[in-house]
């Protein structure tokens, strides 16, 4: 008996309301600006992941809680297991779930909003959703968008069919991705901007200025209907306030005035709030890599041995201690991060003659330089124009010298530098980027980094940085993506990952890891994979 | 007076689409300042690119792009960012507008009080060790960089010296609006006021008093004294009025600035979210409907307090007046 | 946000005044104190290879994290590791107040700051002294040309100034640097890179071109009206002769008095355009970019952006004395109106 209710204690953490003495409150939260838009299918950003996570539902999500991150059930009742070859997926939407209008969700607001997907130009709706069957029309022509024999609603059973063109075994990853949130059916197919649409979700946002700030309260038509899916609130209000840089934000959290900042906190800030706060840090490890990009197309680096030089030379130890030391960054040795299926623990070389090595090589590098036949050429490291990155840009420029390049950094605007570095018309030799991945799969790594079909010549998008195209490494992508088993499919990633190290079109450098500082009175910190600390989790009183 | 005051708007009109043509052809100058990819969000696929190009207007000629900005800036008023999606960068404008006019406004009366009070200490003082002291002290405030000194005043006040009496009462960083709590208002800006004022206090008070001493010499001040009056009297009354002409042309001028984005620095620094930090952040980010607006808004500003000071110019000075 | 008016007090000069003027200066304690000072911080920024090689034993721009220091037999680490449980951070060392290591303490690459400092100087002194000529010279030019010749190149190089001038000085410093240093300038085939110092030389110089040009035209309109020019020109002097021989003498001392504030002027504007990370680039460093990497140190190791700030004040307080002091020799009476 003692036993039973304890499970249930733990099963429902802090539900019934009555009986939550921790309910109530506002959360006071601080960032240094806001959102790209409200617009879940179309933000792009990790503060509108994190808060959406409470707002905003899709038919899948990843599991709101410590330590998981297969995706679970969201609006639907259960996930299906795929038939058809993995082909067709079939949801049965939840009953009784409202809006926070107070309209009742129905199996066409869902249908509608996998259209809308096209229709308002979401980012992803040609990488993510394109293999949907009846896709490649609504990107050609998205105001006709009908995804006719791809999304098939039935309102008596209140079912929903997908059915893909291809199999895709990251498919439910990628409809628990924020951009697949269900909206009302009647939302416009515009960009809502800084409008709130209503969602699910435990929470609505009331107010919103880029500028100054964002005010959420709860959604009074939210009944949880699951508590890992989308969990009850403990506070009743959470309040986001823009503008203080992060200098501030963390003096401001010391001093009690904020519980949260979003923004990464300053490295020199690090050992202060780890040593006098210990117990108001938390440490968890972020899918997300900084790597050099070196473009196969551009001299030196259309050179495998320019490319392989660059891997060997590189300093991971001394790039972890300029990214803010060992608490705070891994080293990196290939492309596929830690907690990531296919990850390879500790940075062991992976042969002799592998690239990717924890402790640079400087005589072999300089070496394979020579062999190049590039040596003494101009090479240019692009960064971003922000203090780390300029730091360990700067240590870079001073390892290409040292094997044998007359390297210069330049440093530029971080609104530009993304898009500037994919284009090939810039000719940028070497670039410094970071990836984070939107679900914890292999593909969102090497797939969308490496993939032949993600360069695009002359256009600002063009995640492929690189251009690199190799048909061994494509073969894999491509079988992997056809592979049901878990473990065969793990096993082709490896071997992608290693072919890719081979080639060397990038040389991984750190892993970060995020450091969450929050204040004194904050209670109950979880922290849930893509979606970090859980606003909707965190009590204050 | 009619020709004059229509020559003017006219220069003024001139001036401001000189400005605006050129932040336009500039911005699509720049490399890589192409605002598509950025709106699109990263790996969008070409067709979401088209897309994007062509509801916002990219994919048309620069001149009807430029006439469609300035109609929706100026007529219809819905011009929205690049960067904050369907945000209407005019009310944005007018909402930050009254960050820095607070702040300008009190580091303004914190100025003229104390650089008059410089001025005329040191005037009655003049040759004295106190004269000399004011005056280096005057021009160590001229020479502060105000970031750095904001940075300064920024450790003791919030971190070392935060937990002692002295500064307990410095709330955080960042902005309380008037209305909201008059109380807040004052105690998060009294430190920023200060700091903007230091600079305002050395070249005022050194102003003031080479316009009194300069006013000494002249011969209607010399009557006065002829005539008994005291020494204080003449000093208030007669000199500190001529020598207002200089210094309230000069706090015309410098008060648009500051209004006008000039005070960017110090709203960097105090984290304060006005017209001057829009505009740094607006340039930073690339965002040109944004960047069109906060320097529309500072050139109306600057462009206006010059017109208006050569007014008063010819209002005030009497010898202005009488050449005329 | 920034400029001088210079009104000349009498029209007519006495004889020998450039000598007169400079008595009167030698003579002026706080200008030579300030002409002393000044000159020391120069040669201590030329001497910076010295201390850097033969006193520190550093190379201030190689960022060498895991470095480590000999002091009074003990040995440090450059960048020390915080014992806190969840081994976050590093502080980069302190002031050791030891000019044979790390006098001010490291910066976050594990650099010598005080060996950055100097160096740093060379940077702020060479792009402020520059900018100031640059500027004087167009700003000569402009005014020049405008006050002499009058009626449309006059209308038309005003407009041109309104425009610049309805813009905040910073404002205005600020745009262009982003624009030009986030990707270089491109001439045709002439490419002036991004760490080129040219950029913020020639940024700053322009931003206070209409400050300068000002005060020269309203200087040169009052000569062109005076009797000796109007005297000469009814003798049938060649227009270019008045100018070199009438004008431009005369104008100089105004230029001359308008150097050292400017130039204080122009090192405030380069710190600032510096500690937005745009002006000086990396590898090169100023005292403005020292600040700017002490910023992310402040709470820590506050001296990194105290010393640059503190070099900063002290040099353009000298630069601002010394232009007192030349104003009274040169006999040329002065408002100064400037910045926020």
């Amino acid at each position: 008996m003692i036993r039973l209710a304890l499970a249930l204690a733990i099963a429902t953490p802090a539900t019934a309301s009555a009986f939550d003495i921790h309910r109530g409150g506002t959360l006071r939260l601080t960032a240094s600006s806001g959102v790209d838009t409200l617009d879940p299918q179309v933000s792009y950003n990790s503060q509108s992941t994190e808060l959406f996570a409470s707002v905003y539902d899709g038919l899948a999500t990843f599991p709101k809680q410590a330590g998981r991150d297969q995706p679970v059930a969201d609006l639907a009742e259960a996930l299906p297991v795929p038939t058809d070859d993995g082909r067709t997926y079939r949801f049965v939407l939840r009953p009784g779930i409202h809006f926070s209008n107070g309209q009742l969700l129905t199996v066409d607001d869902v249908a509608a909003s996998l259209r809308r997907i096209f229709r308002v130009g979401s980012p992803t709706a040609g990488s993510f959703y394109g293999d949907i069957v009846g896709a490649q029309a609504c990107l050609r022509s998205p105001a006709t968008c009908t995804l006719a024999g791809g999304v098939m609603a039935d309102a008596t059973a209140r079912s929903i069919t997908i059915r893909l063109e291809h199999a895709d075994p990251d498919f439910l990853d990628k409809l628990a991705w924020t951009h697949a949130t269900i909206l009302p059916a009647d939302t416009s197919p515009h960009d809502a901007g800084d409008t709130a649409l209503p969602g699910t979700g435990a929470y609505r946002i009331v107010s919103y200025d880029p500028r100054h700030g964002m005010v959420l309260d709860r959604n009074p038509f939210f009944r949880r209907w699951d508590a890992v899916a989308q969990p009850d609130g403990h506070v009743d209000h959470i309040r986001l306030d823009y503008g203080l840089d992060e200098e501030a934000e963390i003096t401001a959290i010391e001093n009690g005035q904020y519980d949260w900042m979003y923004e990464n906190k300053p490295l020199d800030r690090l050992g202060e709030i780890a040593g006098r706060y210990t117990g108001q840090v938390h440490v968890f490890d972020l899918p997300s890599l900084y790597y050099l990009a070196m473009n196969t197309r551009q001299p030196p680096f259309d050179r495998l041995a320019a490319r392989q030089a660059v891997n060997l030379a590189v300093d991971r130890r001394a790039a972890v201690l300029f990214m803010g030391g060992p608490g705070a960054m891994l080293p990196a040795c290939t492309m596929l991060p830690r907690g990531i299926a296919g990850h390879v623990k500790d940075c062991p070389s992976m042969g002799s003659d592998s690239p990717d090595h924890l402790y640079p090589d400087i005589a072999r590098a300089r070496a394979l330089v020579t062999a190049s036949g590039t040596q003494g050429m101009r090479v240019v490291l692009v960064v971003n124009a922000s203090r780390n990155e300029d730091a360990l840009g700067e240590h870079i420029r001073e390892t290409l010298s040292r094997i044998g390049w007359d390297a210069q950094v330049r440093s530029i605007t971080p609104a530009v530098q993304f898009g500037y570095i994919q284009n090939s018309a810039n000719k940028v030799q070497i670039s410094l980027t970071g990836w984070d991945a939107d679900y914890p799969g292999p593909a969102d790594y090497l797939q969308v980094l490496f993939d032949c079909r993600n360069i695009h010549p002359g256009s600002n998008s063009s995640i492929n940085i690189s251009g690199f195209c190799d048909p061994v490494a494509q073969a894999l992508f491509d079988r992997a993506g056809t592979t049901a088993d878990p473990t065969a499919r793990t096993a082709l990633w490896r071997a992608a990952d290693r072919r890719i190290m081979d080639q060397s079109p990038a040389a991984p450098l750190v892993q970060r890891r995020y450091v969450d500082f929050v204040s004194r009175r904050l209670g109950h910190y979880v922290y849930a994979g893509i979606y970090h600390m859980l606003f909707s989790q965190v009590w204050v009183q | 007076m009619a020709l004059a005051f229509f020559a003017r708007l006219g220069q003024t009109v001139f001036v401001l689409f000189g400005i605006s043509v050129l932040v336009f052809l500039v911005f699509f100058a720049t490399p890589g300042a192409d605002p598509t990819a950025r709106i699109a969000g990263r790996n969008a696929s070409p067709e979401t690119m088209a897309l994007i190009r062509h509801q916002y207007g990219f994919d048309r000629s620069l001149p009807v792009q430029y006439e469609r900005m300035m109609g929706r800036l100026f007529i219809t008023r819905d011009l929205t960012s690049f960067v904050d999606h369907g945000e209407r960068v005019v009310p944005e404008v007018l909402r930050a507008a009254p960050v820095t006019l607070s702040l300008v406004f009190g580091a303004a009366i914190i100025w003229v009080l104390a650089s008059i009070g410089m001025g005329t200490l040191a005037t009655a003082l003049r040759g004295s060790l106190v004269d000399r002291g004011l005056m280096i002290l005057g021009l160590i405030g001229i020479s502060m960089p105000v970031f750095w000194l904001g940075e300064v005043v920024n450790l003791i006040t919030q971190s070392r010296l935060h937990d002692t009496w002295m500064f307990s009462w410095v709330p955080g960083l960042g902005y309380v609006p008037l209305t909201q709590d008059p109380v807040g208002w004052f105690k998060v800006l009294v430190i920023p006021w200060i700091t903007l004022a230091i600079l305002f206090i050395g070249i005022y008070g050194r102003v003031l008093r080479a316009d009194l001493v300069a006013a000494y010499s002249e011969d209607f001040m010399r009557t006065a004294q002829a005539k008994g009056l005291s020494a204080s009297r003449v000093l208030f009354r007669h000199g500190l009025r001529t020598s207002m002409i200089t210094f309230v042309s000069l706090f015309g001028l410098d008060f648009a600035q500051l209004v006008g984005g000039g005070a960017l620095l110090t709203e960097v620094v105090f984290g304060l979210q006005g017209v001057g930090r829009l505009t740094y952040q607006a340039l930073n980010n690339l965002d040109l409907p944004l960047i069109m607006a906060t320097v529309m808004y500072s050139a109306v500003f600057v462009v206006l307090a010059n017109a208006l000071v050569d007014i008063l110019y010819v209002l005030l000075d009497p010898r202005v007046r009488d050449a005329r | 946000m920034s400029a001088i008016l210079l009104i000349p007090r009498r029209s007519a000069r006495r004889s020998g005044p450039w000598s007169t003027a400079a008595a009167t200066l030698l003579r002026d304690r706080a200008a030579m104190i300030a002409l002393v000072g000044l000159l020391l911080i120069i040669a201590a920024c030329i001497l910076a290879p010295v201390y850097a090689h033969d006193i520190a034993h550093t190379d201030p721009f190689d960022s060498d994290v895991a470095a480590t220091v000999t002091l009074n037999g003990r040995e440090l680490a450059v960048m020390q590791a915080n014992d806190n449980p969840l081994h976050l951070g590093l502080s980069p060392l302190g002031p050791t107040w030891h000019p044979s290591a790390y006098l001010l303490g490291s910066d976050s690459q594990g650099r010598d700051v005080m060996a950055r400092l100097l160096y740093g100087g060379r940077n702020s002194l060479l792009v402020s002294a520059a900018a100031t000529l640059l500027c004087i010279v167009m700003a000569a030019a402009v005014g020049i040309v405008s006050g002499f010749f009058g009626g449309l190149i006059d209308a038309l190089l005003s407009r041109m100034m309104d425009i610049m001038w309805a813009v905040p000085v910073y404002l205005f410093a600020i745009s262009l640097s982003i624009v030009t240093i986030s990707q270089g300038l491109r001439f045709g085939p002439f490419t002036i890179e991004s760490d080129n110092l040219l950029l913020p030389i020639g940024i700053i110089a322009l931003v206070y071109v209409p400050y300068a040009a000002r005060p020269i035209r309203g200087r040169v309109l009052s000569l062109r009206n005076s009797e000796f020019v109007l005297a000469a020109r009814g003798l049938g002097v060649p227009q270019a002769r008045i100018l070199l021989r009438d004008i431009l003498p005369n104008v100089s001392s105004t230029l001359i008095v308008l150097a050292p504030l400017l130039m204080a002027l122009a090192m405030l504007a380069e710190s600032a355009l510096s500690f937005l990370s745009i002006g000086v680039q990396a590898p090169k460093a100023s005292w403005g970019t020292i600040i700017q990497d002490g910023q992310g140190l402040i709470y820590t190791r506050p001296m990194v952006a105290i010393a640059p700030g503190l070099a900063i004040v002290l040099t353009v307080l000298a630069l601002n004395i010394l232009g007192d002091g030349l104003r009274d020799a040169l006999d040329v009476r002065e408002t100064s109106r400037r910045r926020g």
